[in-house]
């Protein structure tokens, strides 16, 4: 279950954050929360319409791809922060991201009241017809005296209010679950074109997508800068070389598929059977459908499913096939634009056996066979694994997680 | 002659209580001095360390500390006040205290039925915070629903009744701020209450 924890506070030292942050690290195995801040959300102003601000648009984009959205409220003034009404009157202007959301309200303050009053006028304005978020009912929580309530990790002290959380967010997974299957059926996902038959403002056209030198064609097509020419990045200037050094040095292999499905880069270090997958300098510029087998596009396509919906922002899948010296990890990772749009996936694979072994190396520490610990951390992915080992069948790998965790523990 | 200042409780180019508090200073010009003030340019509260006010906030706090009482015409945006309204009450409140015990009176306006019934509400319970802690002038309400229609091409409010509703509100706020004066034996504690309010991070 994917969670959004909205800040309500623009201060630089808020107890709601570090609230919000707890429950994102204490309660990780109830749910996965992205603790999201509110200060860069202009002063809603229905003259200078700002919808369509990255900030804006990136918290839209995370509530929309979200389960369900804990809110924690300060309170000034007898009432939620100007800022986190702001915030709510954007998303109930144009947009409407919060409609028959789950929501669950928190709050923290300094005296004993808990931010009381907020937390029910947060209440009342998320019921707004423009807003129409589903707050969960009863279940309040309210956290006073904050100062004293968190120790220097940020842990909170009290057990019995550590247990009272746990029963209400206990709660608030159950009422996320009982509201989607309410909702009906999640809609199927939208096919992907794996044939990239459509056109992004960055697609350079007119050249064979398939041929053996897209590269070169496309380049001379857009008229691409290369060699010493500088490119200006965020945060720095390079050079088209020192840019291709910086990658090619990357211990990892790297590939860009843009948003349309077309395979636009790897750093070209090795040749292709040396590869941990393999890629070859003609198949730059494919369509992804033409980069893997037939029988898999089902499975590469379920992978860019989810990254494009935002029902998962990485795919990780460990292909058992490098022997027992390697650890090899296919990592599919959603990339966004500022506004939170997807963009396309960055896939790196990596051999993640070298770092563990410095890493024990360095610590003194030994791994222990403990199967369980093993295989409960790569249960995780369980459902995944079939559909994603799939993906980067190009060497037809085909394992499920219980071959992955003994894999893991043989070593 | 009593001076009042009519803030304008949104930040909006068109707004239908503007039109209201335009149309109370023309109306009631013989009985007070009514100042519009707007909140359009001061910007996001951000709870400063030196607790020093942007110029505008400042202005408006002073003009607000000379003033013998307050008109607040609101709309509603999602049952409440709007953010640009509690982002300016945000600022009047953080160490400078214009509204201990100042008398306001509440307007609204609204296009559709309710006249801004909620967010009046919120607002009453907002200027009542220790920070804040206000004078509002009790049992009266002035909802001014289907705002849009609600003037001529002079700006005038249309109905009589309206017209008549708020004759006698504005006669009773005149009162009211006179029995204000006169309600000063808990000033001190207010004003002390208000200046020792922490603002630390909550």
């Amino acid at each position: 279950m994917k969670l959004v924890g909205i800040v309500g506070s623009n201060a630089e030292l808020s107890y709601n954050r570090i609230l919000l942050k707890y429950i994102a690290k204490q309660f990780s195995h109830l749910f996965e929360m992205e603790v999201i801040e509110i200060k860069d959300v202009p002063l809603f102003n229905q003259s200078d319409d700002q919808t369509n601000s990255p900030a804006i648009q990136r918290i839209n984009n995370k509530i929309m791809h979200a389960d369900g959205v804990i809110i924690a409220t300060p309170e000034h003034n007898h009432t939620i922060p100007a800022g986190l009404k702001s915030l709510i009157e954007w998303l109930s202007f144009k947009i409407h991201p919060l409609e028959n959301k789950p929501v669950m309200i928190v709050g923290a303050s300094y005296y004993a009241q808990g931010s009381s009053r907020a937390q029910l006028h947060l209440r009342q304005i998320l019921d707004a017809p423009g807003v129409n978020a589903i707050v969960m009912p009863g279940n309040e929580f309210l956290l006073g005296k904050v100062k004293e309530a968190f120790d220097e990790q940020g842990n909170l002290k009290d057990q019995g209010t550590q247990k009272f959380l746990e029963s209400i967010l206990q709660k608030f997974v159950r009422f996320v679950k009982v509201l989607a299957a309410l909702e009906g059926p999640k809609k199927l996902a939208k096919p992907e074109d794996l044939h990239a038959t459509g056109k992004i403002d960055t697609t350079i056209e007119g050249v064979d997508m398939a041929a053996e030198d897209w590269v070169e064609k496309a380049a001379e097509a857009v008229d691409a800068v290369e060699g010493k020419t500088y490119v200006k990045l965020d945060r720095g200037i390079l050079t088209v070389d020192q840019l291709n050094y910086f990658l090619a040095s990357m211990p990892m292999e790297l590939t860009y598929a843009d948003s349309n499905n077309q395979f636009l880069y790897y750093n070209h270090t090795l040749p292709a059977e040396e590869m941990l997958a393999s890629r070859t300098p003609g198949q730059v510029g494919n369509p992804l459908a033409d980069c893997h087998p037939l029988k898999s596009l089902k499975n590469v396509e379920w992978v860019i499913q989810q990254l494009r919906s935002g029902a998962k922002d990485a795919v990780r899948v460990h292909v058992p096939t490098h022997g027992p010296d390697k650890y090899v990890v296919h990592n599919y990772q959603a990339m966004h634009d500022k506004a939170g749009n997807y963009v396309g996936i960055n896939e790196f694979i990596l051999d993640f056996k070298p770092i563990i072994d410095w890493y024990l190396k360095q610590t003194g520490q030994k791994l222990v066979g403990d199967v369980d610990a093993v295989s409960g951390a790569s249960a995780n992915d369980n459902h995944d694994v079939d559909g994603v080992s799939g993906a980067t069948a190009n060497d037809g790998v085909h394992k499920n997680v219980d071959t992955v965790s003994s894999t893991s523990v043989n070593h | 002659m009593n001076h009042f200042i009519g803030l304008v409780g949104t930040n909006s180019d068109h707004s239908t209580n503007r039109k209201l508090l335009q149309f109370m200073q023309k109306h009631f010009s013989d009985k007070a001095q009514i100042e519009l003030v707007e909140i359009r340019d001061v910007p996001m509260f951000n709870k400063p360390e030196d607790k020093k006010l942007p110029a505008l906030a400042q202005e408006i706090a002073d003009k607000m500390s000379e003033a013998d009482g307050v008109i607040i015409s609101t709309p509603e945006y999602d049952h409440a006040v709007p953010a640009s309204l509690m982002n300016t009450l945000n600022w009047l409140s953080y160490g400078v205290f214009p509204f201990v015990d100042k008398p306001v009176m509440i307007t609204g306006a609204s296009y559709g039925t309710l006249g801004s019934s909620r967010a009046q509400a919120h607002l009453r319970q907002i200027l009542d915070a220790p920070e804040l802690k206000a004078r509002i002038m009790p049992s009266s309400e002035f909802l001014l629903g289907h705002s849009l229609q609600a003037f001529d091409e002079a700006g005038n409010l249309v109905d009589e009744q309206q017209v008549a509703t708020l004759e006698g509100l504005f006669d009773d706020f005149l009162t009211f701020v006179s029995i204000t004066k006169q309600l000063n034996h808990a000033h001190s504690i207010n004003r002390k209450i208000a200046e020792n309010f922490s603002w630390e991070p909550i």
